[in-house]
Formats: structure tokens, sequence, C-alpha cells
């Protein structure tokens, strides 16, 4: 936060007088705790004794994991017969599957890097588990457009290796596309949220030293690359962490502005629209917030982090829940109305056909979950109901599955020509294979809240009051923001 | 006795002794090995016994007499004594196809053929276009007959009750026959019909031997009925061929005259001829089809009148009655009734009376012969007699029925029964119960291609030669002998019919070849025998040998002993159904059951495939309770079955008749006659190989002696039994979309060609070619210039209005293809000609009811009838299946787009252009992402889903824990010249690339060092376009604005399906015309699914110019006056659009 410091300083200390008075802001750590009892909080996790709780889940995502791993092994193996793909549906629940854990990987980079660059200062108590977050998503998604292909050994294909015929990749593919997409965007998030880590790292190794436990602080101590905490390395990694939000932020919107271009790109009615990149942005955050609090909620629950995750941050989340759950449901009456207005009587058909089709099952649980749901958190009272908040959550993840079963499937299956009209269900192998990938993501979280500090520790210690050295309350300041670098 | 002319056999000392071998071949020979062998591999145990030497130089006789044609005829290269090829062997360049004229018999037909050979293995069927009548057309049979010669479920050994046995047994065994039959009591035969010449001979010398013996034939499909009215009418033994091309009206009587009737294939090219419109004042027939199933003929009718079959003879009376003002035949037309019947038969018969000496009459073979008499009558009295209908004299057949076969056999007089090919034990009238009946004579030798049902209950089973590998002769319909030449030594040493009768009847000659050359030699006489033989091998058809043309003198007289026998007319209602027995489309009766591709064949009007069903029409359906309900907000409109989950759930019915029930699946078939239900036979057999047994549904049962083709006083029942019925295209409407387009074909010369350009997106879209290539401007240049126009359009660059550069398209060929939907009729021979040409696999039932069908062109069939208000929601239109639809079918492979979707999301380049505009694949670069199948707006792409090839079809699901590997014999069919594609990959229509490669190469040998590489139109054929008998397909370069294909894409009733989306692809069709008659009760100014488009697309504008259509095909004639025929107008953006017509 030194370059905030530093822009801050040069504001004429005459505008305060001009200002409005601020209106009070929300305490983003209650009850007034102590810097040190923030690091205690987070690297307790850490430092305890592994929970059995941990164990169970542990064992059973790990159980659940399995049924990807062996569903993959028998597609692999067999062909992807195995599954209900079919002409004309050759993308079911592959590519939805992809689409919906790719989605759910665009909370955690917009909370680290948009939200970074806009300073909403709420961000800090879950940037880094959102982040974490999109990152075992990106590794779910990654799954599916790898093994969906027929030569899954030819994968490689996709890569610009050189080779002996000289075939260059297609680049005017939206496939070839995402490959790029993808794998730039899995790349940063690693890269940000590891950056992001360093100084809690630091903080681990140094505690674990402390306690004697020589393995533990060797290991941490690599991963935090020597870090000192001087002011040098403060300034160089506030460089490198704005720097690195800087470069997310694009991606945040590429990505899935990309991945829609899938569907756009193509001529298929119901496929060919131009708000797809929008309305696919849009969808994401949307589901990666309701994935974020799918998370968060109970995690804050079983380590009592209710002081750093407070009721302003899940109002906060709830309320982008909201924003971006009626930008979805805006665009679904947008694409209606074009489909109308567009007078292309092939496009027409593929919407009236979604909603009253032989899918319609699908649409109105998308409707239902993706428009209606979201509308609760208008209200206060729901907001702070945390069970609910927590329901309502994992009815936008489902509502956003199917928003891309919707898209995909409805589409495909009734296209331009009756005659090759179909009808696609799933075979118990992608089922299973889905099912599984809510093991591996769930394997790599628990790896990660039990290996590393769930909540950037330096990050929220600069939010707290006690981070103005001047000693002004976070409330009674014109610029509340000007954090100062020491932090530990 | 069997010489083998390789090493000698090994000694007493060499083989106790310590094991040398000279050779792997020695090795080979020792009897240990073989025996291994033979277990290991039935079915490459023949090639290890050696060519007979005998057989073998029969061969290279014959192959030399073919006058320097080859070596290769017939000479399979044995594996044992493989020589490299360092001394080339003639005529054979390795890569090269070599073609042998031959004809696949059928029943009383054959069809002649050219054999496609690569290295002595014949690998696809071609029409031999020297035979003038069918000029290189075959159906989807022949096609496929080449896949019988490989089945490994063939019978490949002889048996006596189940133990293989020796050639030399067998011979002993027919022998045996000769030596004890004495004066041939005791001895019976029961064969398959032929039009073998040879057959005809040995037939004659048997009974001439054997005065006592019973000679009987029966095919399932009989056709006496035509053959004993022609006999009484005409005092003589004739035939009737009809000269479709010169017919102006043609009156089909339940006669499927494309496909089941006896030398369809002439009929249809000739029909097809009377069709083609070019120009807007050429002629066209009119085709009135009365018909109780739906036939192909019916789906190309212009007024097309269901009809129970019982009721045809009442129908032909009326009809007589009309036209002949003769009430003679009122008593006959007695109880018949129809909506607006008057008037169908009034218009009707004025129609045929104005076209007097220019219209055909037909009835169905199956129809009793009082119908033939009629329409035998009906021509002479329309003088079409000498003009449009020749009679042709033909033998007579002296052959015992089976019914006489079956008495003696009850009797307990016959002792031995030769039963030739044929299988009666499963398709016999079912009252004889013909399987018990040939369990109980002593000794039944059977001679068959499989084992079957019949040889389950014979003692003897003799394994017969493919025709592919024997020698023979047969007529073709129209009585032209044509030889039947082996491409291959018999695989496993099969005998052919001629060699077996000739050995019982003792002759001195057995061997087919000579059998053949005495023949025909004996018919020709003259010196110069041999001469006129080996050009009869060479061209495959021996000229001028057709039946003679006869003139006949009607003689109604002779009539009254036929009409004193006719049938009572029987009215029918839900509880007096009849049935009617058809011979399905996929297997006929029952002897293709083992043939995957045509089991995977999607039937041309039900589209299902791997089954049979009964077929019910509408209004049963509704009364059965099995009528589907649709969803409650119909979107598409209500699917002609019940589809759960895209599979079509066919509730078991059970029809019994006189007693006995068969069950099976219930589909409801829009155009079905109401209280006539069909019943495909061939299905549900017992015994046949792993492809044919147990599919299907079995109805012979109910099949009896005196109800061959159908009967009345049926019952239906429906049970709670529901069957999965692998129906290849779920959706039967075209939901008011312009993608066949059809119009009235106007007989003034004022027919309007370019109709297909007034409707659809397009028209009332910006031209995506360019101002001055609109539609508009195109229309007003001459024929030749628009040729030339669209010529440049192919490879101009950039085109148009478009902001992308156009694909590099610089070959010296652009290819492309045009279509002809109006003449089409949907026989699926292309479908099989194309499966066989580019080594399409099958995938069975169960991948196929998932939609996994790997076919590369498919026929699109769709319904329509006129009704289609408030377009998506169920308008009244919308909630009834249509019960007199008009079908349109569109056959569609891969169009070859210039701007291809595919192409342009394929993420690795497997899919790519070539300079000559072919839309490719490069099967090696493809992994399979399927985005190119889903953007490919057409739905063409075939993927694999799994290794079709490699794995049995009921161990797809086993991946690597079940067998793998193709069987060696299945191999065999490849074509070399075509890639066999693995799992994971994507495979599409190639335009056939491997035909144009080598014809590229050819020209270019020719060429030399000049640069007249051009291939000259016509040299490359695509296999759908050389199999199709109505040449609907035209193929070639469309650069050269004077070749065919260019000549056809000038045509004004050129559209591209789908055209609006700027994919321009490269196939496009030419539109479709139908000539109803304005007279007629059910006459429609608009063809049915033009009336849906304006319907759907312009509501205001169809209703208020009388477009709006009764319901129903038979109560239509209101409101069409001929002036709002004329709709060429542009259709409004606003008005034009509807979508949400049923909301507001």
């Amino acid at each position: 936060m030194a370059a905030h410091a530093h822009t801050s300083a040069a504001q004429p200390a005459i505008l305060n007088e001009v200002n409005p008075t601020p209106f009070p802001r929300a305490t983003l750590v209650e009850n007034n705790r102590s810097f040190g009892w923030v690091t205690d909080k987070i690297s307790g996790i850490i430092e305890g004794k592994t929970p059995t709780w941990w164990w169970v889940c542990f064992v059973l995502a790990c159980c659940v994991a399995s049924f990807t791993v062996a569903g993959i092994t028998y597609l692999v193996s067999t062909g992807v017969g195995v599954w209900g793909h079919a002409n004309p549906v050759n993308w079911a629940w592959d590519i939805v599957n992809f689409v919906f854990w790719i989605g759910i990987g665009h909370a955690g980079t917009l909370i680290s890097a948009i939200l970074c660059l806009l300073r909403q200062k709420w961000r800090t108590s879950i940037n880094r588990a959102a982040e974490a977050m999109t990152i075992f998503a990106v590794v779910c998604a990654g799954i599916f457009p790898v093994f969906h292909v027929g030569r899954v050994w030819f994968a490689w294909y996709l890569f610009p290796i050189p080779n002996s015929n000289e075939i260059w990749q297609n680049y005017r593919s939206p496939l070839e596309w995402d490959v790029f997409a993808v794998s730039t965007y899995g790349t940063v998030s690693v890269l940000f949220w590891y950056v992001g880590l360093i100084p809690d790292l630091a903080v681990l190794r140094d505690r674990f030293f402390k306690a004697g436990n020589k393995v533990r602080s060797f290991l941490y101590g690599i991963f935090a690359m020597g870090w000192r905490g001087s002011n040098r390395h403060w300034s160089n990694y506030e460089m490198a962490y704005l720097i690195l939000a800087g470069i997310s932020t694009p991606l945040v919107l590429s990505v899935h502005t990309i991945v829609s271009f899938d569907f756009a790109v193509s001529l298929l009615p119901g496929w060919h629209t131009t708000i797809f990149p929008p309305y696919f942005v849009a969808g994401a955050i949307f589901s990666g917030f309701g994935m974020v609090l799918t998370l968060m909620l109970p995690l804050r629950a079983i380590y009592g982090l209710q002081d750093l995750i407070t009721q302003y941050h899940i109002d906060c989340m709830c309320k982008i829940v909201l924003a971006t759950g009626t930008i979805v449901g805006y665009a679904y009456g947008m694409e209606f109305f074009i489909a109308w207005y567009g007078a292309n009587p092939n496009e027409g058909f593929a919407f009236i056909n979604r909603a009253f089709g032989h899918y319609a099952w699908a649409y109105w649980i998308m409707i239902s979950c993706n428009v209606i749901t979201p509308q609760f958190f208008w209200f206060k009272k729901v907001r702070e109901n945390t069970a609910f908040v927590w329901i309502l959550s994992i009815f936008v993840n489902v509502g956003m599955w199917f928003e891309r079963f919707v898209i995909i499937v409805t589409s495909l299956a009734r296209d331009f020509l009756p005659s090759s009209w179909g009808y696609y269900s799933p075979s118990i192998v992608e089922i299973f294979t889905f099912f599984g990938t809510f093991g591996v993501f769930s394997v790599l979280f628990l790896l990660f809240i039990r290996f590393l500090p769930v909540m950037p520790m330096a990050e929220i210690k600069a939010v707290m009051p006690q981070a103005d050295p001047h000693g002004h309350a976070p409330t009674g300041h014109g610029a509340p923001e000007l954090a100062h670098s020491s932090k530990h | 006795m069997k010489r083998t002319f390789d090493h000698p056999a090994p000694s007493e000392r060499e083989l106790t002794g310590p094991k040398y071998w000279r050779s792997l071949d020695e090795l080979a020979a020792t009897p240990g090995f073989k025996a291994q062998v033979e277990r290991e591999f039935p079915a490459d145990a023949s090639t290890l016994n050696g060519v007979d030497r005998r057989q073998f130089f029969k061969i290279m006789a014959a192959s030399f007499a073919l006058g320097g044609v080859g070596l290769a005829a017939g000479c399979r290269r044995p594996e044992k004594h493989i020589l490299p090829y360092g001394k080339s062997v003639e005529e054979i360049i390795p890569g090269l196809p070599l073609y042998f004229a031959s004809a696949m018999p059928s029943r009383k037909g054959a069809i002649p053929i050219l054999a496609e050979t690569h290295q002595g293995r014949p690998t696809k069927i071609e029409g031999n276009p020297t035979y003038a009548p069918y000029g290189g057309a075959t159906n989807a049979f022949v096609q496929a007959s080449v896949l019988d010669l490989y089945d490994p479920d063939r019978a490949t050994v002889s048996t006596v009750k189940g133990a293989a046995v020796s050639a030399a047994a067998v011979q002993d065994l027919l022998a045996q026959i000769n030596a004890t039959a004495g004066d041939g009591s005791g001895l019976a035969f029961l064969a398959g019909q032929s039009a073998s010449p040879t057959r005809a001979a040995l037939v004659a010398k048997l009974r001439a031997k054997f005065p006592k013996a019973i000679w009987a034939e029966y095919e399932a499909a009989q056709d006496e009925a035509s053959a004993s009215a022609a006999q009484a009418a005409f005092g003589q033994n004739v035939k009737p061929v009809y000269q479709f091309a010169k017919a102006k009206r043609v009156v089909a009587i339940d006669a499927d005259f494309f496909q089941s009737e006896s030398h369809a294939l002439y009929y249809t090219r000739e029909f097809s001829k009377g069709r083609k419109v070019v120009k807007k004042d050429d002629a066209m027939n009119r085709l009135y089809s009365i018909e109780s199933a739906f036939s192909l003929v019916g789906s190309m009718a212009d007024h097309r009148l269901r009809l129970a079959s019982s009721h045809m003879l009442a129908f032909i009376a009326a009809l007589a009655g009309k036209v002949s003002g003769d009430a003679t035949f009122a008593p006959l037309s007695q109880g018949l009734e129809f909506k607006d019947q008057d008037k169908w038969l009034d218009a009707c018969a004025a129609d045929l009376l104005a076209h007097k000496g220019e219209s055909v009459i037909i009835a169905g073979s199956h129809l009793p012969p009082q119908v033939h008499a009629i329409a035998y009558a009906l021509n002479v009295v329309l003088g079409n007699v000498g003009k449009t209908v020749d009679f042709v004299e033909v033998p007579a057949g002296n052959a015992a029925t089976i019914s006489t076969l079956a008495g003696s056999i009850k009797s307990g007089s016959v002792k031995t029964l030769v039963i030739l090919g044929g299988n009666p034990a499963y398709d016999a009238p079912a009252d004889l119960g013909f399987a018990d009946l040939i369990k109980s004579v002593p000794n039944v030798v059977r001679y068959g291609y499989y084992v079957d049902e019949t040889s389950q209950v014979s003692g003897t089973h003799l394994h017969a030669a493919h025709y592919l590998e024997s020698w023979g002769d047969a007529r073709t319909a129209d009585g032209t002998i044509v030889p039947i030449q082996p491409m291959i030594v018999p695989l496993f040493n099969g005998l052919t019919e001629i060699e077996v009768l000739a050995r019982i009847a003792g002759e001195s000659v057995t061997d087919s070849y000579t059998l053949v050359y005495n023949t025909i030699t004996g018919l020709v006489g003259g010196g110069n025998a041999d001469h006129v033989f080996r050009q009869f091998l060479h061209d495959g058809v021996l000229q001028g040998t057709a039946y003679k043309k006869v003139n006949v003198r009607f003689n109604a007289a002779g009539l009254a002993p036929i009409f004193s026998l006719a049938p009572k007319f029987v009215a029918l209602s839900e509880e007096n159904l009849e049935v009617r027995f058809t011979f399905d489309a996929k297997v006929d009766d029952g002897r293709f059951a083992n043939n995957g591709w045509l089991q995977e064949c999607p039937d041309p009007i039900t589209k299902i495939s791997w089954d049979n069903a009964i077929l019910v029409s509408p209004k049963l359906a509704k009364h059965l309770k099995i009528d589907p309900a649709g969803s409650l907000l119909q979107v598409a409109r209500k699917e002609n079955a019940d589809y759960k989950q895209g599979k079509e759930q066919a509730f078991i019915g059970e029809v019994t008749l006189n007693g006995v029930t068969v069950r099976g699946p219930l589909h409801i078939q829009p155009g079905l006659s109401n209280y006539t239900i069909v019943l495909p036979l061939g299905y549900g057999r017992t015994v046949s190989g792993r492809v044919g047994k147990g599919v299907g549904h079995n109805f012979y049962p109910l099949r009896t002696t005196s109800s061959l083709a159908f009967a009345t006083g049926a019952t239906l029942k429906v049970t709670e039994d529901v069957y999965a019925l692998a129906n290849t295209q779920e959706h039967w409407s075209m939901e008011g979309r312009e993608i066949v387009r059809e119009e009235n074909f106007k007989e003034d010369g004022t027919t309007d060609l370019g109709f297909v350009h007034s409707f659809g997106t397009e028209s009332h879209a910006p031209s995506n070619l360019g101002e001055e290539n609109s539609i508009a401007e195109l229309a007003k240049l001459s024929p030749e210039e628009r040729a030339k126009r669209k010529a440049l359009l192919a490879v101009e660059t950039p085109r148009g209005q478009s902001l992308y550069d156009h694909p590099n398209f610089t070959g010296t060929h652009q290819w492309g293809m045009s279509i002809d939907l109006n003449t089409c009729i949907g026989c699926n021979a292309c479908i099989i000609a194309c499966q066989a040409e580019n080594n399409i696999p099958i995938v069975g039932k169960d991948q196929v009811l998932r939609g996994r069908e790997m076919h590369w062109i498919r026929l699109d069939r769709y319904y329509s009838d006129g009704n289609i208000e408030s377009a998506a929601f169920g308008g009244p239109g919308n909630k009834e299946i249509p019960e007199d639809p008009q079908v349109s079918i569109q056959p569609v492979g891969c169009q070859h787009c210039e701007l291809a979707p595919c192409e342009i999301v394929c993420p690795v380049n497997a899919t790519v252009h070539d300079e000559e505009g072919l839309n490719t694949m490069a099967y090696n670069r493809c992994i399979g992402t399927r985005y190119c199948a889903n953007n490919c707006p057409y739905k063409v792409r075939r993927f694999n889903f799994f290794d079709w090839n490699k794995r049995s079809l009921d161990e797809l699901y086993m991946g690597p824990l079940g067998k793998s590997g193709m069987p060696e014999l299945v191999k065999m069919v490849k074509n070399p010249d075509v890639t066999v594609r693995m799992r994971g990959v994507m495979e599409k229509c190639t335009y056939c690339v491997q035909r144009i490669q080598q014809a590229k190469i050819k020209q270019k040998v020719k060429a030399g060092a000049s640069d007249h590489v051009e291939i000259p139109d016509g040299t490359v054929k695509t296999a759908c376009q050389q199999v199709c008998p109505v040449d609907g397909v035209t193929f070639g370069n469309i650069k050269d604005p004077t070749s065919a294909v260019s000549k056809a894409k000038a045509l004004q009733q050129d559209y591209a399906l789908l055209g609006y989306l700027n994919v321009r692809p490269r196939t496009t069709y030419l539109g479709k015309l139908r000539n109803p008659n304005p007279a007629m009760p059910d006459y429609a100014a608009l063809p049915l699914s033009r009336t849906e488009y304006e319907k759907k697309n312009n509501p205001l504008h169809g209703k208020d110019s009388g477009h709006g259509h009764g319901h129903g095909h038979s109560d239509h004639g209101n409101g069409h006056a001929p002036e709002a025929e004329k709709k060429g107008e542009h259709h409004s953006f606003l008005r034009g659009n509807n979508l949400f017509g049923g909301l507001s």
C-alpha cells in the first residue's frame, strides 16, 4: 500500500475542508482486536493440532475425488462414448462443468485485483481464500476441456509446440483462445496468490522457528524467499502486488469473455449472440461470489472468525451477488428481446424452446435460482441470517450450473434442421466425473486451510484502526486509507 | 482330387526325425499345424488348403477370355503362395482397382454390376452402365451385398447332422441323391425363384431324368396374380413392361414401383425422366398413388389416397367405371367410400382420358388378379398398350407351389427334400407349418448361404458360395442375359446352385463355368460362340436377349373365371382391421437380416433402423389411446410417437388374426389408411448371425396361403410393455422452415422456377454475394451467363460485401454438387453406397438409440400437412398427428461450405479447406473436440465415440477389457483408398476425395508435360452419384461453366440450404415441384410444406390470400383461388416474423 500512501501524501490538505463529513465506515475488524491477536488467530489455525473434522472431511473428499479419477480413466481407456454425448449434442456436461468451474474461479481474482485497485478494503478478509478457491476451481475446470477430447493423448496439439509437420494451431478458433486465456489466467492467479502469501509465509516461518519446529520453519522459509519485512522488501512487494493486480484485472474480464466466445463465435441459434461476453462475466462474478459465500461462511463459523469476517463483509458480498444476479437476469430478458427483435426465426425458436421446450425444467431452475434467489438480498434481515445466506449461495451455484447447461445443451439439441434434433441425457459416468471434481476441489481447499494462512494477516492489519500511525479513528479522518508500511 | 502345386508333402522320415523345416510353408503344411490353425482361425482355414488347380485354371482361362482384361478376375492371392510382384501380374497395378462385369441375382431377375476389386478382392459394387435400362444404377441391397461376402457369420462348412464334412463328402452326398433317385418319386426340390437360364436348363434336365420328382419354387414375395391375370386377359404368357418416361399420368394402385416391384430400377429411372423440369415449359408427369402403406411412391405422389389394400379392387373398378362409363364395374366397387369420392374419381378419370396413350395404370404385384385384370383393361381402354405399356413374352413358369409340395410331404411321399436357397422354415405361409414338415422328411439337403431356421431343421446343410464367388448367369427383369462372374476364389469353397443341381442331375459337366459357357454358347450358337462369350463376360450383358415385345389382344371374356372369384368388399373398422404385409426396406424378406449396413440404414419413411414395427394410422392410435400427449406448451410440433429422452418408446401391440397373435412395437405412421395396420416382414429371425439374430419381430406367423399380402379381420390390442425403437429422426415436421422448398408445377408453362428464392430468410436479406450477384440480378441472365457468373463466383476473391478475405480457391477444379429434390425418391441407395465406398462403420441399435449413427449422408424425411397456426404454441394444427401428410425427402451430406463454420472453430487445424474447395478432414490431426460438429448447421459431422472398427458392438463399453481388433474377413471389405478411422476423431463426407485424386492422377499421367490437367467433366462420380437411380446427384467442377454441375446450379430452382448463414455451401439443391391436378378435391394451391411456411412466417398474408389450409389433406380444396397462387412478393421483415405471435 505504499503507492497509496504516496499518492495520498500529495493530496492537498485543503480538500479536507471542502469534503463532506465522511460517512462512518464500518469496522473491518471488530472488537478492537490487536495486531497480535490477528496473527495468533490466523497462524493458530495452522499451528494447532489437526482437528478430527478435518481428517474426516479430507478422507471423504479424497473418496469423492476418486470418482473423477475413475471416471476419467474409464473415459480415456474406452472412448467418449461412455458419456451421453451424441449428435447433435456434442458438448454437454463436459463444457458445462468447465464453464461452471471457470466461472467460480472469477471471484478470487476479482476480489484480489479489482477490489484492490478500487481500494475496497473489506476485501482483505476474504481475498486469500477466494484466490485459493480461484486456483482450485481453475484446476477443476481444466480437467474437462483436456479430457473431453476424443484423443486426449494428442491434446498437446493445442499448444504451439514446433513439430516436424509444421502444423500450427488455428488461431481463429475460440477453443485455441481458451487454451491461452485459461492458462494465462491460471498462471497469473497463482502468481498473484503466491506474492500475496510471502509476508505471511515469513510470519509462519518465524513462528515455527520460535516454536522449535525446524522442518516446517525451513519449508515455510523456502517459500517466504528470505522475506525480512524491510522497507525495501515492502516497497518492492507493494509494487509487485499492484502490477499483478493490474495484470489480473483485464484477465478477470478476458477469461470469461473468451469462454463466452466459444459460443458467441459459433453460428448456432442461442449461442451466436453479442451479449455473451458481459453476460458471462457478470454471471461468473455472480457464481464466484456465490461460491465464496458457500466456502467462507462455514469457515468463519468453524474457526470463529466472526471478528475478521464481519457482517459488513457478508453484506458486501451479498450486495455484489444481488447486483450481478440482477445483471444476469437482465441479460436473460435481453436475449429474448433480441431474439424477437432480430427477426431471425431460428433464433426466436431457440429461445422459446429454451423456456418451453423439452428442457424447460432446466430453464426454470436457472431462472428461479439466478434471478429470484438474489432478490432476497435486498433485505437486511436476509443478509444477517447467515444460514439463510449460505443456503441462497448454494442456489446461486446450482443456478449458474444450470445456466451453462441451458445455453449449451438446449441450443445444440434443437438447431437449424429439425431432422437432426435430439435429446441429451448424461450417462452415469459424466455425473460421477462431475461429482468427483467437488472432491478434488475440497481436497485442495482442505489442504489450503490446513497449511496456509486463510487470511492475509499483513493486509488485515493494514486496514485496522491501529494501523493508522497518527492514531486517528478510522471514521474521523478524511483519508483513512493512509496506510503505512510497518505492519508487523 | 485336390492337387497342390507347392512343396511336396513331408516324408515319413522328415516327420519323425528332428523338426527342421525348409520353410515356413512347410511347417504350415504339417497336419498338426494345420489342425491347430483350423481350430484357431476357422475363418482362414480354407486358405491353407491351397487353390484347387483345376479351379485356378478355370479362372485363368476365363480371365484370359476377357481379352486381356486380366488375370485378376477372381484370383484371390492364395496367401500360401505369395510371390513378390518382381514381375508384375498383367494389368494389376498395386493401388489401382480393377472392375469386372457381373450381376447380382435377385428373385426373378438380376441387377448388372461392375465389381471393384483391389488385388483380387471385391470391395464395392457399381452398376453396369452398359445395361441401358438401369444406366449404372443399383439399389441399397446390391450395394450392401458385398458385405455379405465377408460376413464372419456365413456358413463356412457343409454339415451333416451338425458335423462338418469335407468337400468330397458333399460331392458323394449329391451323387448319392442322383444314384438313389430312380424315377424321382420321393425326391422333391424347393428352390427360390431364379432367372438363370443355366438353372432353367438344368431343371429341365432334372425333370427329364426324374419325371416324378417335384420341383417347387417359393418366394415370400409373390407376383403370381399379375401373371395369371395377364394370361387370362391376353391368352399369352406375357408380362407388362411400363415405359414411365413416356407417361404423363401415372396411377399406381398400391404399387411401389420404386422399390418392391420387379424392374423397379428401370421404372424409377424412367419415372424420374418424366419428372425432371429444367425449363418452365418442360412437361412434368403427374402421379396418383392409391396405397395402404406409406411407400416412396406415395411420398412422390401428387395426389395420394389412403385406402386399404383390400379395397383396391373396389377402387380400380370405380375408376374403371368412370373412365369407361361402363356400369358393369359397379358391383365390384360396391361399398367403396372415401372422402370426396366422386369428385376424386371424376377428376382422375378426366385427367386420364385427357391423356390417352400417355398414361400408365400400374397395380401392385401383391394385389389379387382382378385388380391386375382391370388395370390391364384400363391400359387398353386408354390406349396405353404399345405406347406406355409394353407386353413381353415370358417363359411359362411350371414349378409347383409350396402348397403342393407341402401336400406331398404331408402325405409322406417325399423321402428326399432338396431345399435350394430361400428360408422356408422361416418365411413359408404359416398355415403350412413348413418347419415341422421339413422335420418329417427323412432326408433333407439344404443348400444355403447362412445357417438359418431352415438349416436348423434340415439334416444336411451345404454351404453356398456368394454370387461374387460364383460363375453363373441370370436374366434381368426385361429378359436380358447377364453373366455372374467370380471376383474371388470361393473363400470357403462353397458350391454354386447350378453345380449342386448338375451333380444331382448326374451331369457329366458339373463345374459352373462350363455350365454357363455351354448355356450361353448354346443360346447364341454359331461358329463364333467363343468370341460372343468373351464379349458377354466383358460387357456384362448379352445384347438382344431381352424378352420379345408382343402385340396383345385384350380378351375380356377370358377374365370371367377370374372375376367369378372376386373377393367381397369388407368394410373395415377398429374391430375389423386389415393387416398388410410388406417386405422391410432394410432386410427384404429376411434374407439380409445379417447385413449390418442394411440393418442400420433407416427405413426411408419411418426412419426406424434395426427394427420393424407394427405401423398404425394416427386415427387408430387415437382409438388405442397411444396417441402421444405432447408437451403442455408445444414448442415443437407434436412428434409422431412418444419420445422419451430422444428415444422412441413404443408400446408393444398384439395383432390377432384368425386366432394367431404376433407382438411388435407400435409405431404411429402418418398417412396410413385408417384401419390398415402394416406389418413389415423380414425380422424376428431366430437363427441368424450375430447381427440379425433376435432383431425385430416376426410377423410371418400371421401370414397364410390365403393371405400372403393382406388380410382382414384382425384385431389389435395394446399391452403395457414398452419397447425402444432406434429411430434416427425424432422430429417429423419442418416447423414451417424453408428447408425443402416446394412449389406447384403449372402445366400451362407459367411455373416460376425461381420460387426457391421467393421465400426463406435470404429472400429478404441483403445478398451476401454483392448486389450485382443478387438473386434478382442473376435471374435476369441467360442460363449460360448465369453459369459463367456462378463459375466466377467460385474463385473470385474477395466477394460480395464480405469484410473478410475469401479462402484461396486457386485449384484447377472447384468441386461442387447439385442434388435434385424433385427427382430424389429417397431410396437409401446412396447411404449404403457411401458406406461401402468410405468404410463407414456400423454402430448397432444401442448406439443408434443414442444418436450416434455414422452415415455420411442421411435422408431427412419431413411430413407436412399445411397446419402450423400459432406457429410455436401448439395451434390447432399442431395438436394432431397429420393423417394425410405430404412427405418431403432431402439427402444431406457435408455441404462443403466455402466459408465452413467447422473449420473456423477447430483449434488444431484438423479440418481445413483445400484449394479446390473441398472441406477436408485430417484424421491424424483431429483430437476430437467436437466443436466442428456443434458448429455445423447441417449436423452432418460424425464422431467416433468408440472404436467402432476394432470393438464388437456388444463390447463397446468394456474398453480395454473387451476384445480388440477386426476379424480378418471383415478387413477385406474395406476400401484400401480410404482411411479406417479410429475412435476419438471426427469424420464426414469428403465428396469421395479418393475418387477425385485417382482421376486427377490419371489425368496428370495423360497430360504429361502439357498442362491439360483438368479432368473432363463426368470423369469423377461420387459413390452416391454413381448409385443414384434417378441421376439426382450431379457432381463436378463448378469453375467450368459448361460442366453438368454448373448447368444444374445455373437453373433457377437452385438454392442453398440455410443459405442466409453465408457459409456458401458447395452442395446446393434444386427445389421440389409437385404437379397436383386443380380439379382434384385435395388440390392445394401450395405444397403443404410451403403452406406451413407461409402461415408461420407471414400469417396475415397467409390468411388473407386464402393460403390457409383446411385440416388434413382430404379436406382442402377450399379457399385456394388460383389468383392466390401468386406469392412471389417480398415478405415484409416485420410481418414475416411471428415468432412470438402465440404469446401476444
